[in-house]
């Protein structure tokens, strides 16, 4: 007797295309912005053979050995080919960091910009030549994985979003086009879980170890909310899961007043 | 009370249900299989040996293991013919008029010893057994598809349940190479809650047109590191199966709106886009030879 079995039909794909890479010889990148996600990214870039300058929002590495591994400067060099903001929990310091790149790159170099806490569209509005920017879906642990998302601004034109994505062509990095929208689309879904996760620890539904134990034997989840908001970050977290709310109205996205207070401490169980 | 289950009834040959069996026969626990369905019964048993001749195939298996694992295994249709069993667990459908009839009729005509299981998704075991005389002997086993693989059984623990009968469910959990987890009796329980965003935002997102469907997979299983996207979850899942779940949910926490189902969802069960089983849902499925 013949056996049914069923297959699922794949619709083409809307991640960019592998044309022709540029080299990224000698190319200068200056990334600004928060620890770990600068140094996170840098080292991408690095290995890919770009000259990178970076700017920490916090300052200099208090680490001496960490700070020998990358060239950190408040300077930024007029020939930087891209400028890169990696800020998500400080906003008046990420309008000063794009103003700044805004300022001093040339006036065709892209700007790639952390949007997961504002849109892209809302951060042009902050510089002078606004057709630069584009936003990426910037979270610590999520810039060094082979995708990535990227949400044009409504000024992008063409020319800005290809270069971008011949950039991360470079770095071996594909991109997924996704609507210029708060939180995206794997921050929201995975800060909408930990928040969760959260709510039900106030609840005194189940201990935070329970509740990763649950959710990665139970669901096959690759960690559990729990770890994934350590290996995040918990101000990181709160940022994304407030903005959600005041961008949507929405009680829904209400960050549960436990995640709130160990944001603004910095206290988290592991 | 007996603290070994040796005689599992289960309740519900549909995928569950059968799963659960196929799992108990495998570890060596008797299984009467009911369902008032012969046609279901006989699908879910005509599925269980074609698996098994496949493990053979395969030489996961050996044709005496084969063999005497089905040997443990029989179906019954009447309900009175399970009332021996050591714990009977129900797989019925996620409705609570039903879960609470077919348990104040077990209750009624198992005997007092038999430990009465729900596999309720969303209802408080107090609910589900609003109906029976002896409810200490009530108890929640929440078993996840797909059930071979899936590491985990939520225990819970009613409001008047025997620490006795917690006991002997998380032992005859860990009989079947599962690892308890006892959890408290709230809505959704502790998995279902707290995974809940996987599937609401990712519809919500779909539904806001941010990605598409596949785009929101890739990125969840890419990125994320999520071994199945949402909507492919849901797809295999059955999307009716979880608009249940989610509207029961829904109901439990008195409209809590972090658990309000999407309306996208709704409009796609409405059309009879119910995921892989009915060929289409977020994804199209051909039938192939």
């Amino acid at each position: 007797m013949a056996q049914k079995t069923s297959k699922k039909i794949n619709h083409p794909s809307k991640a960019a295309s592998t044309e022709q890479l540029p080299s990224a010889e000698k190319a200068i990148i200056h990334i600004l912005g928060e620890s770990p996600m600068v140094e996170e990214f840098a080292a991408v870039c690095m290995a890919n053979g770009y000259e990178v300058y970076i700017t920490l929002n916090e300052g200099a590495f208090q680490n001496s050995e960490r700070a020998s591994q990358f060239n950190v400067t408040n300077a930024i060099n007029p020939k930087t080919a891209i400028g890169i903001e990696l800020t998500n929990t400080a906003l008046a310091r990420k309008k000063q960091n794009l103003e700044l790149l805004a300022h001093t790159l040339a006036d065709t170099a892209p700007i790639i910009s952390s949007s997961v806490v504002i849109t892209a569209t809302a951060q042009s509005a902050w510089i002078a030549g606004k057709h630069r920017l584009v936003g990426i879906a910037a979270l610590p642990s999520l810039l060094e994985k082979p995708l990535l998302e990227v949400a044009p601004t409504i000024y992008s034109p063409k020319e800005t979003v290809d270069a971008v994505s011949r950039f991360f062509q470079t770095l071996h990095q594909q991109i997924e086009i996704v609507q210029d929208r708060v939180g995206m689309v794997l921050p929201r879904i995975l800060c909408q879980i930990i928040n969760e996760a959260v709510f039900a620890v106030m609840d005194e539904i189940a201990s935070p170890q329970d509740i990763d134990t649950a959710v990665t034997l139970g669901m096959n989840f690759p960690f559990g909310p729990i770890e994934w908001a350590d290996r995040i970050g918990i101000q990181q977290v709160f940022a994304v899961v407030q903005a959600l709310h005041q961008d949507l109205q929405e009680e829904r996205y209400r960050p549960a007043p436990l995640l709130r207070q160990m944001a603004a401490t910095g206290a988290w169980w592991k | 009370m007996s603290h070994i289950v040796k005689h599992l009834g289960i309740v519900g040959a549909g995928t569950m249900g059968t799963a659960i069996a196929k799992l108990a026969i495998l570890n060596g626990v008797e299984v009467l299989l009911y369902d008032i369905n012969e046609t279901i019964l006989r699908r879910g048993i005509e599925r269980m040996k074609a698996e098994f001749r496949h493990s053979v195939q395969q030489e996961k298996m050996k044709p005496e293991e084969s063999i005497a694992a089905l040997d443990l295994l029989k179906t019954r249709t009447a309900l009175s013919d399970i009332g021996h069993c050591d714990l009977i667990l129900e797989t019925v459908v996620e409705d609570l008029r039903v879960k609470q009839d077919l348990l104040k009729h077990l209750d009624a005509n198992a005997r007092p010893t038999t430990i009465l299981a729900t596999g309720t998704v969303t209802f408080s075991i107090a609910s589900v057994a609003t109906y029976v005389k002896i409810p200490e002997r009530i108890i929640g086993l929440h078993f996840f598809q797909p059930v071979e693989t899936t590491q985990l059984v939520e225990i819970i623990r009613g409001n008047r349940t025997q620490a006795g009968v917690v006991e002997i469910a998380s032992s005859f959990a860990a009989a079947l190479q599962k690892k308890p987890l006892l959890v408290q009796d709230t809505p959704g329980f502790l998995v279902t809650r707290t995974a809940f965003p996987f599937y609401s935002e990712a519809l919500r997102l779909l539904g806001e047109h941010v990605a598409d469907a596949e785009q929101i997979d890739r990125i969840t299983k890419t990125i994320g590191g999520f071994s199945t996207g949402p909507f492919e979850s849901l797809d295999r899942r059955g999307l009716d199966s979880f608009l249940t779940v989610a509207k029961s949910l829904y109901e439990q926490t008195y409209h809590e709106p972090r658990f309000r189902p999407q309306p996208l969802l709704k409009s796609m069960v409405d059309a009879g886009l119910l995921g892989k089983k009915s060929g289409k849902g977020f994804y199209t499925y051909e039938e192939e030879l």
